[in-house]
């Protein structure tokens, strides 16, 4: 990966997460959102979530692996348990690196 | 923290991945750009994934919206800046106390930026002096990070549904690339979203 590549976005970041936060705060304080698009709004983080996790989990590395051979899949689910019973990522990700290292040397 | 490891293990410097952090602030913005970088992909391919995730922050003024009334906008412009899942939270909170003010609100933002920016720098640096991070399993620091954020983004079950269903459709694009129909990778998670949450908003509109 190039150092111009990772400058330029990192440059990119900065304005387009800038613009997308502060635009919004500028117009809706001043005006209304109609109901249906905010209800369609609320969806959109867990359904980028979710599609994040399901491609890189059930496919990692754009194989397809057999679920009781994946340690990918199957790390998931104690990080998912742990990360809801504690609520901490870094506890979440360490516990599922954790996992994931154990399920990659036994399967 | 988890963001500096990752961002090293792709390719990041330690003062990259600490100013990304520092500029962007945008926390599952910014892994998502880790993961669309990781493929490949170019810079519009990355700027468009963190903006579609980040399009939860127009929800998010819409609700802060009351006391932003009368704000100028270069205050306004500071509080956009370090608006997070997390200060949003803090806010609101604050709000439903009666005790939320602009101070307040700088304070909360001031907080996070610098949590997040030092958090970073330690990861970064711990996974610089680690020889061969995928020894260790950093592999699966970003798919865990993610499934971490799923469960934290999910507030009830049609979160859930929606998160699935958008799961299924991008696994569904992916393997119809392996029978010739290829859509880019890095257009699977907008379009798959985008489609699930639509296909809910379509479906739940009368009840509320």
């Amino acid at each position: 990966m190039s150092d111009e590549l990772i400058w330029a976005v990192i440059l990119g970041m900065a304005l387009a997460n800038f613009a997308v936060r502060f635009v919004p705060i500028a117009i809706v304080s001043r005006t209304r959102i109609p109901r249906p698009i905010m209800r369609w709004l609320s969806y959109i983080p867990v359904a980028v979530m979710g599609s994040l996790v399901a491609g890189q989990v059930i496919l990692p590395d754009r194989e397809v692996i057999a679920p009781w051979g994946n340690p990918y899949l199957l790390a998931a689910v104690p990080t998912a348990i742990i990360y809801y019973k504690s609520r901490s990522f870094l506890g979440s990700v360490l516990a599922g690196i954790v996992a994931f290292v154990v399920l990659r040397a036994v399967l | 923290m988890a963001f500096g490891v990752i961002a090293v293990s792709i390719g990041f410097d330690v003062w990259q991945s600490v100013v990304c952090s520092a500029t962007a602030l945008a926390g599952a913005g910014q892994f998502i750009a880790l993961a669309v970088m990781k493929t490949g992909e170019g810079l519009a391919a990355v700027l468009a994934a963190t903006t579609v995730v980040n399009l939860r922050y127009v929800l998010f003024g819409a609700t802060l919206s009351p006391h932003l009334r009368g704000m100028p906008l270069t205050r306004q412009a500071v509080l956009a800046f370090t608006l997070t899942d997390e200060t949003f939270a803090v806010n609101v909170s604050d709000r439903r106390q009666g005790r939320s003010t602009g101070m307040s609100m700088a304070g909360v933002g001031a907080i996070a930026w610098t949590g997040w920016v030092t958090g970073t720098l330690i990861g970064a640096a711990a996974t610089g002096l680690i020889g061969n991070p995928s020894r260790l399993g950093v592999d699966f620091a970003m798919p865990a990070m993610f499934t971490a954020l799923f469960i934290a983004l999910a507030e009830d079950r049609r979160h859930i549904f929606v998160g699935l269903l958008a799961g299924a459709v991008a696994v569904a694009f992916a393997l119809l690339g392996k029978v010739g129909f290829d859509i880019p990778a890095s257009w699977h998670v907008l379009l798959a979203s985008v489609a699930a949450a639509t296909l809910a908003t379509v479906v739940w509109r009368n009840d509320e």
